[in-house]
This record gives C-alpha cells, sequence and structure tokens, in this order.
C-alpha cells in the first residue's frame, strides 16, 4: 500500500470514526435514548428532549472534539519542536502550572465565572501559561537557546508546581472532591459557552500551525540547516511554543488536566502517516479529537457513576499504543 | 547562535509573552462580553439557545417575583402552587420534604437518601457531588432544591440549563433548622404545613430545654464516629450544638472543626462521663463499645468504667433534618434519666 492511498485510508476511517463518535454521543447516556427518540425530536421539538441532545450530550460531544484535537496538535508541535518524541504539552510545565492554579481557586473557594470560564478554569489557564513564560525567559537566561535546557527547565518548574499542589491539596483536604475534576479531567460541565470560548483560539492556532508547517519540517533537520535553507528559526519556533502552550492552557482551562493525547496521538498518526509534519498536524487534531470523544464516551457509559477522563484516556491509550509501536518493529 | 542574535531574542521575549497572555485573556472576553450571567433569574423553560431555537414552547406560570432569595444571595421566583416534579439533591432535604407531606411530589433524589424508607424507591440523580445533570433534566422538574453539599458548578450548570434551582445552606446550630424548613415550605408552597412542622419540632426542643433547667450536672460527653479511628465532632458541629442543649459538654468543644480527629492521651485527659457512638448499625455499635471496652487503653476514662456508652443513629444525627430532634431526646434522655424518670 502506498503511503498516499494509506494516508487517505486513515482520513476515511478517521472521519467516518468521528462522524459515528458524534452520533454515539448524542444518542448514549444515563438517560436511555433511542435513535427513534432523535428522529422525532428532529421532527417536533420537546423541550426536555432538546436540553438533553442538544444542551447537554452535543455540547459535551463538541468540547471533547476540540479539547482532543487542540491537545494532539500542541503535542504534535511540541514533538517537532523539541525533536523529541517524549514531548507532550504538559512537558513545559501547562499541565502542573494549570492544575496548581485550579487547586488554589478551588481551595480558596474563588469560584465565580469569568471571561467564559469558570474561577478555577481562568486560574488555570493564566497560571499554564505564566509558568511556561516563565521557564522559556528562564531557558533563554542561561547561555542562548537550547533545546535541552527549556525542557530541563521545564520539568524542573513543573515538579516545583506539583508539589505546591499536593502541599494546597494537603492543606485544604475538604475541596479535594472539587480538585479531582482538574486533576483528572473531565466533560462533565460541559456547555456550549466553552466550546465557544476555545474553538477560535483552536482554529486560529490550526490554521497558522499549517501555514507552518513547511518550517517544521525544515526544524526536524537542525535549526543551523534550516536557518541556512532560508527558515526564520527564531520567530518560528517562538511561534509554535506560544501555539501549543495555548492550546494546552486553554484545554486545561475547560477540562481540567487530560493525559496522554498530546503523547500518544501524534505518535499513532506519525506511524500510520509518516512523519511530513503538514499531514502530521492536520491528522493529529482530527485523531486527536475522535480519540477523546471515544474516551469520553467510555467514561460517561462504563459505570453508573462517571469516571474521570483521564483514567481512560491512558487505560485505553497506553495498550493501543504499545500494539502500534511493536507491531511496527 | 550569535551573542547580538541572543539579546536581540532575548529582549522580546516577555513582550511576547505578555502580548500572547492578554489577548488570549482579553479576546473571549470581548467575545463573551454580549453574555449575562450575573442576576440571571432562573425559570423553567431551557438555556437561552434553546429557547431561541423553540420559541413555542409553553410559558410557566410563574407569579411575579417576590422577595425570595436562595441562600448565595440569588433571587427566586416563587412558583404559583407546589411544583408537581421536585429534584432533591441532599438527604436532609428529602427528609423535610417528606416531612411536609410532599413525597409525592419528589420525582429525583440522591443516591444516598435513604430515609423515610419509600424514599428509596424514588428515582436516583447520582450523588451529592456527583449528581447527573442529564437524569436531573429528563425528570423535568419545577424545582430542583440543592444543599451546600453539591459543588456550586454543578449547581450552575442545572441553573445553565433554564431550571429553577433554589440553593440552601447549613447554619451553625440546631436553630438553622428553622428557617431551613421555613425556606423549603415557601418554595414549594407549603408554608402552613411548614408552619406546623417547625412548630411541633420547637415545641419538642423547648420540652427538652425546660426539662434540661432542673438539671445539676453537665456530664462531659464524648461522641464517637463508629469506623475510621477516633473522630469526633468539634465545637463548629451542630452536634455540639444537641449536646449542650441535651444538658452535656462536649468535650472537644474547644475545637474549631466540625470533626476533629481525637488522640487516646487527649480521651484519657478528658475524662468524659459518657461517650456516644455513632452508628450506622446495632452491629457496628457493638463493634465500636467492644473495641473502645478492650482495645483502645481507655479503661481509666469514666465512661468506660461506668459503662455509660450510648447508641446514636448515625442516619438521623448525620442528616440536618427533622429527626436532629429525636437524637437530641434520646441524648438528654440518657444524659439525664433523673429528669426524665426513666431507666436509660
Amino acid at each position: 500500500m502506498s503511503r498516499k492511498t494509506g494516508r487517505r485510508l486513515f482520513w476515511v476511517v478517521c472521519l467516518a470514526l468521528c462522524l459515528a463518535g458524534f452520533l454515539l454521543s448524542v444518542l448514549t447516556g444515563p438517560v436511555k435514548t433511542t435513535p427513534g427518540d432523535l428522529l422525532r425530536f428532529i421532527q417536533s421539538h420537546d423541550r426536555v428532549q432538546a436540553a438533553i441532545f442538544i444542551d447537554l450530550r452535543l455540547s459535551r460531544a463538541v468540547l471533547a472534539f476540540l479539547v482532543g484535537a487542540a491537545l494532539a496538535l500542541s503535542g504534535a508541535i511540541l514533538q517537532g519542536y523539541f525533536r523529541n518524541p517524549m514531548a507532550d504539552p504538559f512537558v513545559v510545565g501547562v499541565s502542573s502550572g494549570a492544575s496548581l492554579g485550579a487547586v488554589i481557586a478551588v481551595s480558596l473557594g474563588f469560584e465565580a465565572a469569568a471571561f467564559g470560564f469558570s474561577g478555577p478554569g481562568l486560574l488555570a489557564f493564566i497560571s499554564g501559561l505564566g509558568i511556561v513564560s516563565l521557564v522559556y525567559v528562564l531557558s533563554l537566561r542561561r547561555g542562548g537557546f537550547k533545546i535541552e535546557t527549556i525542557l530541563l527547565t521545564g520539568i524542573a518548574a513543573g515538579a516545583l508546581a506539583s508539589a505546591l499542589t499536593s502541599f494546597f491539596l494537603f492543606m485544604r483536604s475538604d475541596s479535594y472532591d472539587q480538585a479531582v475534576f482538574w486533576l483528572l479531567g473531565s466533560f462533565q460541565l460541559a456547555e456550549w459557552r466553552q466550546a465557544a470560548t476555545i474553538a477560535p483560539w483552536f482554529v486560529l492556532c490550526f490554521v497558522a500551525a499549517i501555514w507552518l508547517a513547511r518550517d517544521m519540517d525544515l526544524l526536524a533537520l537542525g535549526d543551523e540547516t534550516a536557518q541556512a535553507l532560508g527558515c526564520p528559526v527564531r520567530r518560528v519556533r517562538k511561534a509554535f511554543l506560544a501555539m501549543s502552550a495555548l492550546l494546552a492552557a486553554l484545554s486545561v482551562a475547560v477540562s481540567g488536566i487530560i493525559g496522554f493525547v498530546g503523547l500518544v496521538v501524534p505518535h499513532w498518526v506519525r506511524i500510520l502517516i509518516g512523519p511530513g509534519h503538514r499531514a502530521l498536524f492536520a491528522s493529529s487534531a482530527l485523531a486527536g479529537g475522535t480519540f477523546l470523544l471515544y474516551c469520553d464516551l467510555l467514561a460517561r457509559n462504563l459505570l453508573p457513576a462517571e469516571l474521570p477522563i483521564g483514567v481512560i484516556t491512558a487505560a485505553v491509550g497506553a495498550p493501543f499504543f504499545l500494539y502500534l509501536l511493536h507491531k511496527k518493529r | 547562535m550569535s551573542g547580538a542574535t541572543k539579546n536581540k531574542e532575548r529582549g522580546h521575549v516577555p513582550l511576547l509573552t505578555l502580548v500572547v497572555t492578554a489577548l488570549s485573556v482579553l479576546v473571549p472576553a470581548y467575545l463573551l462580553a454580549g453574555e449575562k450571567e450575573r442576576g440571571h433569574v432562573p425559570g423553567p423553560g431551557g438555556s437561552p439557545a434553546v429557547r431561541a431555537a423553540f420559541p413555542r414552547q409553553e410559558q410557566f406560570e410563574i407569579a411575579k417575583i417576590q422577595d425570595l432569595k436562595d441562600d448565595l444571595g440569588r433571587p427566586f421566583p416563587l412558583p404559583e402552587r407546589t411544583p408537581e416534579r421536585i429534584v432533591s439533591m441532599a438527604p436532609n432535604v428529602t427528609e423535610i420534604l417528606f416531612a411536609l407531606g410532599l413525597g409525592d411530589r419528589v420525582a429525583g433524589v440522591t443516591r444516598f437518601c435513604d430515609y423515610p424508607p419509600e424514599a428509596r424507591s424514588i428515582r436516583k440523580i447520582g450523588g451529592l457531588v456527583d449528581p447527573n445533570i442529564e437524569i436531573i433534566q429528563s425528570l423535568d422538574p419545577g424545582l430542583v432544591i440543592a444543599f451546600r453539599g453539591n459543588p456550586l458548578r454543578v449547581v450552575d450548570r442545572i441553573r445553565k440549563l433554564g431550571l429553577p434551582v433554589f440553593v440552601l445552606d447549613i447554619g451553625q446550630g440546631l436553630e438553622a433548622l428553622f428557617p431551613l424548613i421555613a425556606k423549603i415550605g415557601r418554595v414549594t408552597r407549603s408554608e402552613e404545613r411548614a408552619d406546623a412542622l417547625a412548630a411541633g419540632l420547637r415545641q419538642r426542643l423547648e420540652a427538652v430545654g425546660t426539662a434540661m433547667s432542673a438539671a445539676k450536672t453537665r456530664p462531659k460527653v464524648f461522641v464517637l464516629l463508629y469506623g475510621q479511628g477516633m473522630w469526633t465532632c468539634g465545637g463548629e458541629s451542630y452536634v455540639d450544638d444537641l449536646i449542650g442543649r441535651a444538658g452535656g459538654t462536649n468535650v472537644a468543644s474547644s475545637m474549631p472543626k466540625k470533626w476533629v480527629l481525637y488522640k487516646r492521651e487527649q480521651i484519657l485527659k478528658d475524662d468524659p462521663d459518657v461517650i456516644f457512638i455513632l452508628a450506622r448499625s446495632g452491629e457496628d455499635f457493638a463493634t465500636g463499645r467492644d473495641w473502645l471496652l478492650r482495645k483502645a487503653h481507655v479503661e481509666s476514662v469514666a465512661a468506660v468504667r461506668s459503662g455509660r456508652i450510648y447508641e446514636l443513629d448515625e442516619n438521623a444525627a448525620s442528616r440536618f433534618g427533622p429527626r436532629l430532634v429525636d437524637v437530641l431526646d434520646r441524648m438528654a434522655r440518657l444524659l439525664h434519666p433523673e429528669l426524665f424518670g426513666d431507666a436509660p
């Protein structure tokens, strides 16, 4: 099978799975509904069913897809940025920074909503971006830009933020229930407003990433070579870092920390369609969204009580990833 | 990388991060400027999006907005008559609704709502911190009563569906029970029954108070939560208030907390005259008492020596509802049998 037909097949399968996922998301839930109910609802409006199908289930599916796409795209960008397959949206400290912000907000009882985020969501977003900026500035001070420096600074800053998070949780053990939402992620409270908040940013970053994908291909050859081939290395790097941090921080702000999507989905895609970044970015976004859509389906329907989605992403993602990795070798 | 470009890059970094951060906060704010979250009066009929999509829906009869606010200070449109379907998001709310004779109107309860027994057969909406919003919506309730244990984020999500959510807070002592009952009575338009219920409880409360005025002693009381170590109730718990009204003194009263993990040395030093064990069943009580008598190494404590260790119904005592008065009554009789003329 040639790479081109393989790629086409990937897109067809992914799109079909994605549409099926949306349909399943709208049709399943704790309240029993049949396809017949959905058809009847489309023909004649019913207030309660409108709320269930559109306000609760569809908004949730759309948000899960957007967050999955944003996380996977962010991961794909960072793996290219660091030329390191271990990189994911959270390696530069976004996740630990954001969870620290959320847990501080929860333990201080800061619940007021603003700018389309809840209080903890907003603080998570700000502290997530803040810690990336800090990591970036710190790693520049130390004698020029080195990939290893920013990677290690990110890991250290992340560890510090995690320690502070644990400290706040320990001090306010009664807020633990709410903190779990941020530490393991959930779409339980998804609403259209959240989807509307992150959608424009996702689209912006997506378009920009596709636009700059050729430069990312050049960066894979090394910064000097890329520079020699006419790529404005510094500007491109800055843009990519800002995009990936923004995507990850937005995702955390609406849904809490959802691990594994950003790490694993770009790998799957690379194994299946090859390393060209333009196709990789687009396919990662589609595959990541679809993956998270199905994970959320499991989180909602596996047990009578809802599971945190972070549990599902790792439990489903890891074995599948191992299979793909070793089948290829 | 050369020194010149390095410096240049350094100069740009804070600016870049500042711009990115500022933009990403401000632009969503601008996009959402039209949304007015605050002061939104909840009313039945779907979120704004759904309302716009389905303008034909029936209008609910809502009396003019009277001066009713829930415990979050949000104005609440008072229904004209008792809502047909009420969802209760906490066990004590369920209990009060049943005590007001509204059991047949309760359409959804939490999985913890097991009193009165009839409540067990009602549709479960999930737990206190994880109620299922979809199930609540599917019940199409005319009233949702939330309590403080429900996370505010969940309550807000339900409000945004357009469901009328009335949020109640817990007060400090037993006295807070009366406004709680009055508010539930008002919001369900069962004011008279609420008054009657409150009057009955008040009478029993005062009977205990009158009896206690003759008490000559104030036994020291230790309350043990059966199960996980020596947990007891601190000064901020309403159980502390119950002990005081029952003519006793809570040994952990000075602890500025609701629940406290007690140390063995502390209980030896406090030397309580009476120990109450909050137990779910007679078996749990027996196990707890055996533990105190044999394994806890507290033999020198007066209550252990005299055997004044009594069971309290954990189910009744842990819910801020009418049965607290039963618990109070039992406590008073056990602490001061001489005033009631019966044996403990």
